[in-house]
């Protein structure tokens, strides 16, 4: 008797533990040619890197730079911006702040620039994403590019949707 | 005759009648005679005491614009090395030292202890401060510092230019001077300076005494107020009638200026010495040059002698005659024991100190010569002469000392070591911070500090396959019809040039390569594969090009282009290649962020501009080809010059009979381009891997690197390729590549491979 519940116990037991197995992945021959060809980028795309740490240099410097904003000044603004990203020449964040500076000057054109940089380097996607195409939609309605901006609009509809996927 | 004339004198004194006659005619003469002077005199003292009132109320002491380098941040994080630190803080005039005194610091290992003066920032004050840090592995920590989380050393002065006169000063407001400095110089100079009303006469009488008993002129009883005059208004000459002037002018200045503004005049006008052919003027230039300090942070040692030295400045010159200057300084310390302005204690201190100064110490006006070349030229581009020299402007810019005496240094070693006779080559380079177009260095002579032929600016010299990139860009700009392994045929070639005999382009290895893959072609620099690209896209597009970029090559739409027979300057191959370094945002080069007048306000600012290059997606695929380059190309050598590699960039340069080599590489945070050759175009046995190379690792192996990875822009794809034969390919075949691709461009041929790996599948999954 005691044998036989030894016996049930143990298939149980290994009964259950095939469902902890995970599903093998597809070998490489079943997936598709147009899978199978892609490659994973040799470097690391920065689209989808985060910066989880900011170094405080950079946030004390955007702490400055929006007080100056709120008290007005927005050459000082500037100053304090440019002196962050020489920090973080890449932070797709300060890169999208100076675009939104540039927009309140008036500079259209460096607004557009910036936004694109910093959509460039930043995660394409969500609420930065967002606004890297609301600052160039708008940049461009000013400087009368009517095309052009609606094709920054329609980009900005594209920002919510997931980022495509990559290998 | 005499005898004649007596007794008729004789006879006329005795002829009363005639008297009153030559008595009115004596008193007419005296009166006339008083008249005349008072008519003329007044006048003139009037004149006198006018002009020296007008001048000094509107004396302007012209002052030179001052040149700064870049103010290092230090922060959490910052990549530095610990000997570049002590570069950056002697440069902004810091010495080692106790570092509770302001403008000390002190190093133990990799802690520094730091105490900056102050400084006004183009935005804004920072006070002096005190900071404390530690360097692990290169990265700064700051371990003490008032709350803040990034404090900037003030800049480094690194030159200036010179007012019309040449009289080169600083202003310093009287308050601002040490107190030591102020009655210092009244305890030596002047002890009546606050009882008198311009004139001492005590002190001339004194002084006429001391003359006489000496036989000579050992003591002057000039006050203050009348060495003022005399500097200001006169001329150096000694005659009684300067010496009236001065008298009358100094009277003139006491009655109407307070004795504070005299003698914050004087302290600023002072001569205490020359400096090539500038004059410097005033305790606060002289503190500057002398100490390399501002005239806040001089010790009472210091202070004695500059105050000793305005009796003479060259005689009592701390360089030339530093016995005499010592004798002198201890003269003055007596003197300043003498007043109770020091206690004895202080004194034998002061006595027993170095004078501190060395030929070596003293700020060269030289030192960066080929770098204030180029701000002059970029200022000379937005201002007139007049208004940039004179009115002390500060001229911030974007030069890093440490980086540049690492480039000063790379280029005079790297140079020794690859030429074939000592002092045959000549160099330049031009360092750049990619993303801002900020230039961080520029070397345009291997002797550092001489000023003369700027190689980097001036040198117009043939840039080879540094060309070539921009051909290979315009090519990849066209995904249609060419990616990064679209087959090139690298095979002997004829073009017909119209006039002449036609063009035949060889290899730099004299053997033709047969088909290879475009990004090979590049990476190797094939000249007959490039020139066969190049027929295809044309000149005038690349020369199109190089204008968008900001070159203006000015050259024949000859073909021999492709390979580089355009000649630039070191400074446009930089300008050229920064677009490729900042990922496609170009920006014009700069050497200044920002211009201030002498009351702080800014009148000039030379903000961070991006322009985005349109095709950003071949821009990001030439970048792939030139990281190709680096580790499997024409470069591949670079890996055993330098250490660690965090993902470098870069093409060489060789030009016809090897007169030119040009080396270009960029990382995350530098873009660097070094030329190397001989000054008279001789050839000179060198090629861009061979010659600029080993110069350019020898700089970037002392630079902090980061570790380099570009992003990649929508609209690239990444595919396996059975290298070289543009078929796609699967990662498990041979030999595969993964390579980029501007999407839908990538090859539609499959690799055999992928069949064989289908033929091989077990029975079972078939």
């Amino acid at each position: 008797m005691s044998r036989y519940w030894q016996l049930v116990f143990i298939l149980t037991l290994a009964a259950l533990l095939t469902a902890c197995a995970t599903q093998p992945p597809a070998p490489v021959e079943d997936r598709s040619v147009a899978e199978q060809v892609r490659a994973p980028a040799a470097e690391q795309a920065s689209g989808l890197q985060v910066y989880p740490l900011r170094n405080p240099a950079v946030t004390e410097l955007t702490d400055a730079a929006r007080a100056a904003e709120n008290a007005g000044d927005l050459d000082r603004t500037t100053i304090l911006l440019e002196r962050a990203l020489r920090i973080e020449p890449r932070d797709p964040e300060l890169l999208q702040y100076m675009a939104e500076v540039q927009l309140e000057k008036g500079a259209w054109d460096q607004a557009e620039n910036y936004a694109s940089r910093s959509f460039d380097v930043g995660p394409r996607v969500g609420e930065l994403c967002q606004r890297n195409w609301r600052t160039i939609a708008l940049a461009r309605e000013r400087q009368d590019r009517d095309d052009a901006a609606r094709r920054a609009r329609e980009r900005l509809a594209q920002c919510q949707v997931e980022v495509p996927e990559r290998f | 005759m005499t005898r004649k004339k007596r007794p008729a004198r004789k006879a006329k004194r005795s002829r009363p009648p005639r008297r009153p006659w030559v008595r009115r005619a004596l008193v007419g003469l005296i009166l006339f005679t008083l008249g005349l002077g008072a008519g003329l005199l007044g006048p003139w003292i009037w004149w006198l005491d006018r002009e020296a009132g007008l001048r000094f109320a509107d004396r302007q002491f012209s002052q030179s614009s001052r040149v700064y380098a870049r103010a290092l941040e230090l922060h959490d994080g910052l990549h530095l090395g610990a000997n570049d630190l002590v570069v950056e803080l002697e440069a902004a005039g810091l010495r080692a030292g106790d570092a509770r005194t302001i403008g000390r610091y002190s190093r133990n290992g990799n802690r520094f202890d730091i105490h900056l003066p102050g400084f006004r920032f183009a935005d804004g004050d920072q006070s002096a401060q005190r900071v404390q840090l530690e360097l692990s592995g290169q990265r700064v920590r700051l371990t003490g510092s008032d709350g803040s989380a990034l404090v900037r050393v003030p800049p480094a002065e690194i030159g200036s230019l010179m007012p019309l006169d040449e009289r080169d000063r600083t202003v310093v407001a009287l308050a601002d001077f040490p107190p030591l400095l102020v009655t210092g110089v009244q305890a030596v100079e002047d002890r009546q300076f606050r009882h008198h009303h311009g004139l001492d006469p005590r002190g001339m009488v004194r002084a006429a005494w001391i003359n006489l008993r000496h036989g000579r002129v050992t003591q002057g009883g000039s006050t203050i107020t009348q060495q003022l005059v005399k500097n200001l208004f006169l001329t150096p000459d000694r005659s009684f009638v300067r010496k009236f002037n001065e008298a009358v002018m100094a009277l003139s200045l006491e009655r109407r200026f307070s004795k504070g503004e005299i003698l914050e005049a004087y302290l600023n006008e002072v001569y205490l010495g020359q400096d090539g052919t500038h004059a410097i003027h005033g305790f606060g230039r002289a503190s500057e040059y002398y100490f390399g300090v501002p005239v806040q942070s001089l010790d009472v040692a210091q202070i004695a002698l500059l105050v000793g030295m305005a009796r003479g400045a060259s005689w009592y010159h701390p360089v030339r005659n530093p016995e005499r200057a010592r004798a002198r300084r201890d003269q003055v310390l007596a003197m300043f024991l003498e007043t109770g302005l020091i206690d004895q204690d202080v004194h034998d201190r002061s006595v027993a100190a170095n004078l501190g100064v060395s030929a070596a110490s003293v700020r060269r006006s030289s030192r960066h010569a080929g770098f204030i070349d180029l701000v002059r030229r970029q200022l000379r581009a937005d201002y007139r002469d007049r208004d940039l020299r004179g009115t002390g402007l500060r001229i911030f810019t974007t030069l890093s000392p440490s980086a540049q005496q690492q480039a000063e240094r790379a280029l005079r070693d790297g140079l020794s070591r690859v030429e074939r006779e000592d002092g045959e080559l000549q160099g330049a380079i031009v360092l750049a911070e990619p993303s801002t177009g900020e230039l961080r260095a520029l070397v345009g002579d291997r002797h550092s500090g001489r000023a003369g032929f700027n190689r980097a600016l001036d040198a117009r010299r043939s840039v080879g396959s540094v060309i070539k990139p921009f051909l290979y860009l315009l090519a990849l700009a066209d995904p249609q019809n060419f990616t990064l392994v679209t087959p090139l045929e690298d095979e002997a070639l004829s073009v017909p040039i119209p006039g002449h005999d036609p063009w035949q382009p060889r290899n730099h290895d004299g053997t033709s390569h047969g088909t290879v893959p475009l990004m090979e072609a590049l990476a190797m620099s094939y000249n007959q594969a490039t020139v066969r690209l190049g027929l295809e896209i044309g000149v005038a597009p690349l020369l199109r090009l190089m204008e968008q970029l900001g070159v203006v090559p000015g050259t024949d739409p000859h073909p021999s282009v492709f390979l580089g027979s355009v000649s630039l300057t070191p400074m446009q191959v930089a300008q050229l290649y920064q677009p490729l370094a900042s990922e496609g945002y170009s920006t014009t080069l700069k050497a200044i962020s920002e211009v201030v007048d002498a009351d702080g306000r800014s009148i000039g600012r030379y903000p961070m501009r991006l322009r985005p290059i349109r095709d950003r997606e071949a821009l990001s695929l030439l970048d792939f080809a030139l990281r190709h380059a680096v580790t499997d190309g024409t470069g591949r050598s670079l890996s055993a010059m330098l250490e660690n590699d965090p993902g470098i960039r870069g093409k060489t340069g060789t030009t016809n009979d090897r007169r030119d080599a040009w080396f270009v590489g960029y990382t995350r945070d530098w873009l660097g381009v070094v030329w190397v050759g001989r000054d008279d175009h001789a050839p000179a046995g060198i090629g861009g891997a061979s010659g600029a190379m080993p110069v350019w690792a020898e700089l970037f192996s002392s630079l902090p690197l980061r570790t380099y990875s570009p992003g990649w822009p929508e609209g690239i794809e990444w595919y396996w390729i059975d290298w070289p034969a543009p078929l796609l390919a699967r990662e498990s075949c041979e030999g595969a590549v993964a390579i980029p691709f501007a999407a839908g461009s990538q090859p539609s041929e499959l690799s055999p491979c992928m069949d064989e790996g289908s033929r091989r599948r077990p029975f079972w999954r078939r």
